[in-house]
């Protein structure tokens, strides 16, 4: 079953152009331009329940607009989506209390309140039964380990800290679909680490269903099978972490250490020449060359060592990214 | 006798059992067991609680905050006090009519500001910086929860010094007899001015989900207060009486403590009747103006780029 069906969902705004100068601030009182500014291109997406996708893409690419609409905060200038069931933007109560939507960027817990006192507010706005208020609570606490920051004003915990007392808000009321848009941005490793390790669990205990943004390659590598890509508001890749290596990148890296320090000298005949360390050389090899390579490469030279890797996946997405970022400027262009 | 006891015991505790088990939560059940509506004086009540916590948390500022605000209503007294020994009538108002006028002043204006005015306030700002996200992603009326969230305490100072005031002033006025009517619909027909002036508030406020930004509510807030603050009869003549009609019957503002005050310190005025009844239309009118520009601008809400 599916928890979100999304089918031709597009956003687009209405901007005001602003030119520079004074004299057209001034002109600007009178006359405005605008122009229409896709966020979101049509859209189709189906996530079934008890998935973890990650959605990625460069900034500005609609990732966050995708969550909005699908949290209701935002209404679309067209299309449909449907998240268990209800259409986000009529904002009712029965679908509100059946989600969560975590924004790594802002905080919703009181600021100079510690944040069980914002926990209060929400069991009342969810209306809570209190021991299972209680009990949800402190399992999220003991996951966390954040028993004893309870009682610390939020303005007086670290980032890390902070996001975990979100998240708990966020998880009071178990929601069966949850929303996370960037939730370990400006995290240290550890805390990273800790948060995702939290999500990992979490979601195969309650099989709940969660829609990930992050530009943290690790957050997603450890949690979501499935990725989706979208860049200037359309999508560009649905599959798994691993696909997109296979899809976008035509090459691999050939690393290979020359046995008793005996570098040959011309190694760019084999192909694009990465970095060379003597005895160690690291080349670029197309992926359609790499077999006719590799018997070449031991035919003519003794190796003491050699292996063939997948480029980075950050590269292979950066590579992507400007990739259709340069087909923007050719598209307006 | 005793086996029969012990069944008894054995069947109770079997009912609560099956009570408490049903209570524990399985995901399935969980929405079932969930009330389906909010807790609204629930939700009110930890706002207010939440908003005392943090004002004595920062308790010079609160107490700061409050000397403040009840030393200017305490000058503004002295102001009046002062023009009363010149004159004996502002309209036709004599000096405790005139009080009983100030201190229904200073109930509406204390409920608003402690209540109301810092969220509208704050309204704007969330808007302008996408924190409206969170209130709309609650399962509660979301005007509701804006409107409320934070309690400024401190300006219910003057609430008080309007209590002693009016307990003052009603006993010196000349000729009035103080009957039950008047206790039981002074106080509803403050909360509704309160309403009125919430919903041109909120009213107004709202608009800045279209505006991007409007910041001038408390400069609107100054004019109002300024121009409601006088019995309406003073609004007469070319000018005067097209200004009274608009503010009466447009924007209801003169309503708001006009006839409150009216209705404590000059019940025999039956020329002033119809206003009692009008009251009620304009409070009706104002909240269900202001819940339908609530409702649109929230449909245009934009929220801000993270």
């Amino acid at each position: 079953m599916n928890a979100i069906e999304i089918r031709q969902l597009e956003k687009s705004y209405r901007v005001y152009q602003k030119n520079e100068g004074l004299w057209a601030s001034v002109q600007s009182l009178f006359h405005r331009d605008y122009r229409e500014v896709a966020a979101l291109k049509p859209l189709d997406l189906d996530v079934a329940q008890g998935e973890f996708v990650a959605f990625l893409g460069p900034n500005g690419a609609g990732k966050t607009t995708t969550l909005k609409l699908l949290s209701g905060v935002i209404s679309p200038s067209g299309g449909e989506a449907r998240v268990l069931g209800h259409t986000p933007w009529l904002r009712e109560n029965e679908y509100r209390r059946r989600f969560a939507l975590v924004m790594g960027q802002k905080n919703q817990l009181w600021w100079d309140l510690p944040a069980q006192e914002s926990f209060l507010l929400h069991q009342k706005i969810y209306r809570i039964p209190p021991d299972q208020f209680a009990r949800t609570r402190d399992e999220l606490c003991d996951l966390l380990e954040m028993q004893h920051l309870l009682g610390r004003p939020v303005r007086e915990l670290s980032l890390g800290e902070r996001m975990k007392m979100e998240l708990t808000a966020a998880l009071l009321h178990s929601p069966e679909v949850l929303f996370l848009d960037e939730p370990t941005i400006g995290l240290d490793v550890i805390a990273q680490h800790n948060i995702q390790k939290f999500l990992k669990h979490y979601q195969q205990e309650r099989k709940i269903t969660v829609l990930l943004t992050s530009h943290y390659m690790k957050d997603v590598a450890a949690l979501c099978r499935r990725v989706v890509i979208i860049a200037r508001g359309q999508l560009v890749y649905d599959g798994s972490l691993e696909g997109i290596i296979d899809r976008f990148s035509g090459h691999k890296v050939l690393s290979l250490l020359f046995a008793n320090g005996r570098m040959p000298g011309d190694l760019s005949r084999y192909g694009e020449v990465l970095e060379i360390v003597e005895p160690k050389a690291r080349l670029r090899v197309a992926r359609s060359e790499i077999a006719r390579v590799l018997s070449a490469v031991l035919a003519n030279h003794t190796l003491e060592d050699i292996s063939v890797e997948d480029p980075p996946l950050e590269e292979v997405i950066a590579e992507m990214f400007s990739l259709s970022a340069k087909e923007e400027v050719v598209a307006s262009g | 006798m005793e086996g029969e006891r012990i069944a008894e015991c054995r069947l109770r505790s079997a009912e609560l059992e099956a009570a408490i088990s049903f209570r524990i939560p399985k995901s399935k059940f969980r929405i079932c067991i969930m009330s389906r509506h909010p807790s609204y004086l629930g939700v009110f009540l930890t706002f207010a609680r939440n908003s005392l916590v943090r004002d004595m948390t920062f308790r010079a500022n609160f107490i700061i905050d409050t000397i403040s605000s009840i030393s200017w209503m305490i000058m503004n007294l002295g102001f009046y006090a002062l023009v009363y020994r010149k004159t004996s009538h502002i309209a036709d108002w004599d000096k405790y009519q005139f009080f009983v006028f100030i201190s229904t002043t200073m109930f509406v204006n204390s409920l608003v500001q402690a209540f109301f005015m810092p969220n509208a306030e704050e309204l704007s700002e969330q808007v302008r910086t996408g924190g409206l996200d969170f209130a709309l992603l609650k399962p509660i009326d979301t005007q509701f929860l804006v409107s409320l969230r934070k309690v400024a305490w401190s300006s219910l100072g003057n609430f008080f010094v309007a209590l002693i005031l009016l307990a003052y002033s009603v006993p010196r006025i000349e000729g009035l007899d103080l009957t039950v009517w008047q206790v039981v619909l002074y106080p509803l027909y403050v909360l509704m001015g309160v309403f009125i002036l919430y919903s041109i508030m909120i009213a107004l406020a709202a608009t800045s989900i279209w505006l991007g930004r409007n910041q001038s509510l408390y400069d609107f807030w100054f004019y109002i207060t300024n121009f409601s603050r006088y019995p309406m009869e003073i609004y007469e003549g070319t000018w005067g009486t097209p200004l009274r009609q608009i503010f009466t019957f447009v924007i209801p503002i003169l309503v708001v403590i006009n006839v409150p005050a009216r209705l404590m310190a000059k019940p025999l005025s039956t020329e002033y009747a119809w206003m009692a009844a009008f009251g009620l239309v304009a409070t009706v009118g104002s909240v269900l103006a202001s819940r339908w520009v609530f409702n649109r601008a929230l449909k245009s809400y934009r929220s801000a780029s993270s």
